[in-house]
């Protein structure tokens, strides 16, 4: 394989790329400059790509630690958000009543699986990443997307534990819900 | 969680219902999940839904 074909093959995947970086960075110059480095980063160490993996898991692999590195920069820096409303669980308790049960039930999502394989459904749920708040579908793509540890990820955010799982367990209700709303709803479509 | 003995809430279990997905939860309070889901088709499908929602930001990474 030429160097151009490699190049071309390379930035093929760009606009996927673009898309996990915005959904993980928020900020779209910065993700551009993300996948820039990526795509550099991806050319000059092309003779490290073995062919074992896809040339997408590998280009994946590269952009998570470009967006790490973009992260860790960027903790240094006063953070934009604040982080504290979305640590709270107060708020959350408002989906169950004063003994703890569901105000509204899950509803029965049939089955969902065969959502899988259809690409609107894959739509929707990209819609709803989007709606949650930036520090909410940060750390929730850190874990769910780029596939880090608890471990790393506090690590990397300098946040607690604690922290950790109330950000997810509120990302994961929204995240239900959304789907719920929008794809699986019983009054639905499907 | 303020709980005593077996019987915990549909509001704590989803909380750590949701905390497995990322690692494991002291055993106390996975029995206290197992017991819980064995009487509550609400959160059995809470977990179901947890578990397909892993399995969708699989497939969308892909």
């Amino acid at each position: 394989m030429t160097d151009s074909d490699f190049a071309s093959r390379c930035n093929s995947h760009r606009a996927y790329l673009l898309r996990v970086a915005v959904l993980q960075l928020r900020d779209s110059d910065l993700a551009e400059d993300v996948v820039q480095d990526t795509l550099v980063a991806a050319l000059t160490g092309a003779d490290t790509f073995s062919g074992r993996s896809s040339l997408k898991t590998w280009l994946t692999g590269i952009l998570k630690h470009k967006i790490v590195d973009a992260i860790r920069r960027r903790a240094r820096e006063p953070v934009a958000t604040p982080l504290a409303d979305e640590t709270q669980l107060e708020d959350m308790d408002a989906l169950f009543d004063e003994s703890g049960h569901w105000e509204n039930p899950p509803a029965d999502w049939g089955d969902p699986e065969s959502a899988l394989s259809r690409a609107q459904f894959l739509d929707i749920l990209e819609l709803c990443l989007e709606k949650l708040p930036p520090n909410t579908a940060r750390v929730f793509t850190m874990r769910e997307v780029m596939d880090l540890d608890s471990a790393e990820i506090c690590k990397e955010l300098a946040i607690t534990s604690t922290n950790l799982w109330v950000i997810l367990y509120r990302a994961r209700m929204a995240l239900r819900q959304c789907l719920e709303q929008n794809w699986f709803a019983p009054a639905g479509r499907r | 969680m303020r709980t005593l003995g077996l019987l915990i809430s549909c509001r704590d279990a989803s909380r750590a219902i949701s905390q497995m997905q990322d690692g494991s939860v002291p055993m106390p309070l996975h029995l206290r999940v197992r017991f819980h889901l064995l009487l509550c088709e609400a959160c059995r499908r809470f977990l179901a839904q947890m578990r397909f929602l892993h399995a969708a930001m699989r497939r969308y990474r892909m």
